[in-house]
């Protein structure tokens, strides 16, 4: 879609707001939402930039460790988080655990959730389940990597496994 | 004595049902469960609760809602499957099916963020009996933005500082307080137009600080920057200039007789200025603050049950607010 300013680049800010009680929304290029001063004051701005700051930190780092390609729970790749901004389910922050993990750092400054806690028994056996989850994860990546005789790999993978079964 | 530089404190919690995608992923059977399954749990809930499913709400009652901070603009924006529970006075708010399952908002008049945090924290718990919020040890409550993370909790001030802003100081303040983890907008977020010098503070990080800290935070710069804002105010009060400016504000909200929603805001910032400093005193600051609430175009329409051209509503606006201020 064409910027609705200029009709020339490629629209990518979408800009909502209220003005004199009516709705509007339009699609700007970089350029014309800069020179308008909708690119940083507007919070539907978040999800563009969240993008940008993953993809900006995945370009340099190591390749992730987990190497899902889809959430088992609600079908999101990395690449539909990544591009939307959104996270598509729970179950999602298990699977792309690692991948997300730089990017939640960059945000918050913080990894680690420090506050309420939800009822104790639930957030056990959330734990529990988490627990099982990962361990399928890393079954599935097994798999993958001795099919592509991928043995380094499939040895820590075990390794991992075993560690996590024992606890 | 109302506070004269804090006007309303607002707390906000994003939960997610752990059984069901995030919104962004969601068909329309999995909304309406989720709405349903709302409007239940929150039976259990000492507060009465209005329900309102957003398809049934009109294009100018929505707006108006924006307008009174009971929702998103988003949020009125697309109303499928969308719901709203409120009480009847609109202190608190749950925004069923927005970015998250829920949102839940409390808002209070004055500094009153803890009393509003234990509210919503209250209704949290009730409903995380029933509805089993997500929730995982590392990363806390689990949101569709990762950006609300960890206790998922907004909690911001509305700052009247016009002073300071006369002053061109905010600005500076505000980037300073980014670095505080804190952030500075207009009224509306969005939208920011500050020419009535309404400011929102709020705090920026969710995960890694408990809600008694990020509250205690905010609680303590906003602290500072109404003493600060109190101090500039006396300076500025000296001016004779600025005395005038505050009568004829007065005098022009008296006797236009068409007004715009700008103009009326930047005036009406002045005569709360006014009757703070002992200048206006047939005024109270409640009749002023209502007034920068209900002036909206929509407000002004819904209140007249009709679609008004902006002329009948800078008329409209003018006559409220000579009947509310003589």
């Amino acid at each position: 879609m064409k910027c609705q300013k200029c009709k020339v680049n490629n629209a990518t800010t979408q800009v909502k707001r209220i003005v004199n009680g009516a709705y509007e929304e339009y699609m700007l290029c970089a350029d014309c939402a800069h020179e308008m001063g909708f690119d940083n004051v507007f919070d539907t701005a978040m999800p563009d930039m969240f993008g940008g700051l993953v993809k900006s930190l995945f370009g340099t780092a190591l390749p992730s460790r987990s190497q899902a390609t889809r959430c088992p729970s609600c079908g999101s790749t990395y690449g539909d988080i990544t591009n939307t901004g959104k996270v598509g389910c729970a179950k999602c922050y298990t699977t792309f655990f690692s991948e997300l993990l730089p990017s939640v750092k960059r945000i918050h400054g913080n990894t680690t959730h420090c506050g309420k806690r939800p009822n104790m028994a639930l957030a056990e056996e959330s734990v529990a389940n988490q627990k099982e989850d990962q361990i399928g994860i890393l079954k599935t990546q097994l798999n993958k990597a001795v099919e592509e005789q991928n043995f380094e790999l499939a040895a820590e993978l075990r390794d991992k496994i075993k560690e996590m079964e024992g606890k | 004595m109302k506070d004269p530089v804090v006007i309303s404190s607002r707390i906000r919690l994003a939960r997610n049902l752990r059984d069901y995608p995030f919104p962004c992923r969601m068909d329309d059977k999995q909304r309406t469960e989720v709405a349903e399954k709302v409007r239940e749990a929150l039976k259990n809930c000492d507060e009465k609760f209005m329900f309102v499913s957003m398809e049934d709400v009109n294009e100018l009652d929505a707006v108006a809602m924006v307008e009174r901070h009971l929702i998103s603009p988003e949020f009125a924006n697309s109303k499928a499957g969308r719901a709203l529970a409120v009480t009847e006075d609109e202190s608190i708010s749950i925004m069923i099916n927005e970015e998250d399952h829920l949102r839940i908002q409390v808002i209070k008049p004055g500094m009153s963020l803890r009393e509003a945090y234990a509210i919503a924290d209250r209704i949290d718990t009730e409903l995380d009996k029933t509805l089993h919020f997500a929730f995982d040890n590392t990363l806390g409550f689990l949101t569709q933005c990762p950006t609300n993370l960890g206790t998922g909790m907004r909690a911001s001030v509305m700052m009247h500082l016009c002073a300071l802003a006369d002053s061109r100081a905010v600005s500076r303040i505000a980037s300073n307080l980014s670095k505080l983890g804190l952030a500075v907008r207009g009224t509306y977020g969005e939208g920011t137009d500050v020419s009535c010098a309404l400011y929102q503070l709020s705090n920026q990080v969710t995960l890694g600080i408990s809600e008694k800290s990020a509250i205690e935070n905010l609680q303590n710069i906003c602290t500072q920057l109404a003493s600060s804002e109190l101090q500039s105010r006396e300076t500025l009060m000296q001016s004779m200039e600025y005395q005038d400016k505050i009568s004829r504000s007065m005098g022009i909200l008296l006797t236009a007789r068409l007004i715009s929603h700008a103009e009326a805001m930047k005036l009406l910032s002045n005569v709360r200025l006014g009757i703070t400093e002992g200048i206006i005193d047939d005024v109270t600051i409640d009749a002023v603050d209502e007034l920068m609430a209900s002036i909206h175009p929509a407000s002004l329409m819904r209140a007249q049950q009709r679609k008004l051209s902006p002329q009948e509503r800078d008329k409209a606006r003018a006559e409220l607010i000579k009947a509310t201020l003589r």
